[in-house]
């Protein structure tokens, strides 16, 4: 059952075309504060699973709440409350950074945009980027510029599809302080990743999906007093092949 | 988070300006325009150009005439209808004007998901609709604008080419012309958008609004005018055997039916309708020629009326139809 802690909770959340299942009945429970890695290989159902949260796919069944909202009947009062960061995002190219954020603000119903996006680019260190435009960025400056019109708004849930695909070692760290400044300032991270290096050193708490199925749930703090005889790469490949005995 | 989520219209012209904005950046538009101004302007000039010929023609008989004593009434002197010289421009909208308007609708549809904005945008507390309408209301205002630097442009060169100025009768038949330009853009541009928005690939949804339009404002009006009899013949089939209108009317009657199918086919072109409207108001189909705009507007308002509908039409079925979530980027 989802406490009034809760940020994200489901119940039996699935989806299936057809006779084909792309996300089997998932039961989860994600605490206001957490930092969440959601880890499995390509193709488990992470981002299907972003999908629904984030509104964009209806389930076929069960039900989820994000931020205290149900993704079906209040799928505008979700959308109010969360921040997505989708893989590779490339924003719009001919637009500087600050006419990406305005844009964005404005469409998030903020009484004042443009203060919105200057306490966002000073909270990122983005400053000197502003006036510059999108498609002359790299690859790392672009993915702070994304990450920047998911929390104009100052959302509750933030979800972020593998962040820090594609960055150079000096982006992912980056990325991870801010991760962490967000969370320190009470924001909810729901984040697929591949990294797991970067679940060890950001999440709170882990979950593993295989085959649209969760094979193992738990806080990182149990995983490193369980399992701390293997590495945290062999504990991902046993169960995300099924060859370990875990809570799930 | 905000408390008070925005209003769908502050959103939807939030978008609609988004987009106007960034084609102004992009040079489509202007480039679009312009090939479409001087095509416009290059058929005007030839217009102009065998006018001035029947004209000259004309006065070399009449002087001809009068030089051997003769009545200068019994040849008929060349008519003169300076919006006529249109023709032209209307059969460059027709034809250029829809296929910037398809790409158009595409490049609005494959930029979004190229760029992952469009899962940016529908994770917004906006239905997703709004999205679709806005884009919609977007092309809409391209097309408004584009179109009235057209017309506008042309309707300045008319007087210089014709040497006759246009009246505010005139104005306000470039106006209606302008009107029927923007809807029959206006759909093309929402079939472009919206098959690229659903299919696999925005460029497979663009090769099958091409097919829709070959096949729908092409091959259709073709296959219905080549059925018409009176076509065949240079001036009418009745004009030539010159059958009196009474035996005309007794012969169609026999042939109902098959008058009916043809013209089916013909209709079913939003195409056909823009030019039918467009060349009655404007005076370039002889039997409107300088017929009072109440009258034309009476008689040809059933066209004006499909090419608001269908544009309404499309653009509700493109509103009603849910974008695939699986289909937010370029390539799915």
């Amino acid at each position: 059952m989802p406490s009034s802690n809760s940020a994200v909770s489901t119940h039996g959340l699935g989806i299936s075309y057809g006779d084909a299942v792309a996300l089997h009945p998932l039961t989860l429970d994600v605490q206001k504060g957490e930092v969440f890695g959601f880890l499995g290989h390509n193709g488990a159902g992470k981002t299907t699973t972003i999908r629904l949260l984030t509104t964009l796919l209806e389930p076929t069944t069960g039900s989820a709440r994000v931020a205290g909202h149900d993704i079906i009947s209040d799928p505008l009062k979700v959308r109010a409350a969360i921040g997505y960061l989708p893989e590779n995002v490339r924003l719009y190219d001919r637009f500087t950074t600050r006419e990406n954020l305005m844009f964005f603000a404005r469409l998030s119903g903020l009484e004042k945009p443009a203060d919105a996006v200057h306490e966002t680019l000073d909270f990122l260190n983005i400053t000197e980027l502003a006036d510059r435009r999108v498609g002359t960025f790299s690859k790392g400056m672009r993915q702070r510029v994304g990450l920047a019109q998911a929390i104009l708004h100052r959302p509750d849930v933030l979800f972020l599809d593998e962040p820090t695909s594609g960055l150079d070692p000096m982006g992912v760290r980056q990325l991870r302080e801010i991760i962490d400044r967000l969370n320190a300032a009470g924001m909810t991270i729901f984040m697929n990743t591949h990294l797991l290096s970067e679940v060890a050193r950001s999440c709170t708490s882990i979950g593993v999906l295989a085959q649209g199925r969760l094979v193992f749930r738990d806080t990182m703090q149990v995983v490193a007093a369980r399992y701390d005889e293997h590495s945290l790469e062999e504990l991902y490949v046993g169960v995300a092949a099924g060859h370990s005995e875990v809570a799930a | 988070m905000p408390n008070i989520l925005p209003s769908i219209r502050g959103s939807v012209m939030t978008i609609a300006l988004r987009d106007a904005r960034e084609q102004l950046r992009d040079r489509f538009l202007f480039w679009a325009t312009l090939a479409l101004v001087v095509a416009s302007t290059a058929s005007l000039v030839t217009g102009a150009i065998a006018l001035h010929s029947d004209a000259a023609t004309y006065a070399a008989a009449r002087d001809q005439l009068l030089a051997l004593g003769k009545d200068a009434a019994a040849i008929a002197a060349p008519e003169f209808y300076p919006l006529k010289l249109m023709r032209g421009m209307i059969e460059q909208v027709e034809i250029m004007g829809a296929v910037i308007a398809l790409v158009a609708g595409y490049r609005a549809a494959a930029a979004e998901r190229g760029r992952q904005t469009l899962a940016l945008i529908l994770t917004r507390p906006l239905p997703h609709w709004a999205y679709r309408l806005a884009k919609i209301i977007g092309g809409m205002g391209l097309a408004a604008v584009s179109l009235g630097i057209v017309i506008i442009a042309t309707a300045i060169l008319l007087p210089v080419v014709s040497g006759i100025g246009l009246g505010t009768d005139d104005a306000l038949r470039l106006a209606l012309t302008w009107a029927a330009g923007v809807f029959y853009l206006t759909v093309l541009f929402t079939l472009g958008f919206g098959l690229s928005l659903w299919a696999r690939s925005p460029a497979s949804g663009l090769i099958a609004a091409f097919a829709l339009w070959i096949l729908v404002v092409l091959v259709a009006p073709q296959i219905g005018d080549t059925m018409d009899p009176d076509n065949q013949v240079a001036g009418g089939v009745f004009a030539q055997l010159s059958v009196p209108k009474a035996e005309q009317d007794r012969i169609k009657a026999g042939f109902a039916g098959y008058e009916t199918f043809r013209n089916g086919i013909e209709v079913a072109s939003v195409t056909k309708h823009f030019e039918r409207f467009t060349f009655a108001i404007l005076g370039i189909k002889d039997t409107y020629t300088g017929a009072p705009v109440d009258k034309v507007l009476a008689e040809k308002r059933g066209d004006l009326l499909f090419l608001f509908l269908f544009s309404l039409g499309l653009g509700g079925l493109v509103l009603l139809r849910p974008i695939n979530p699986d289909r937010l980027t370029k390539e799915s």
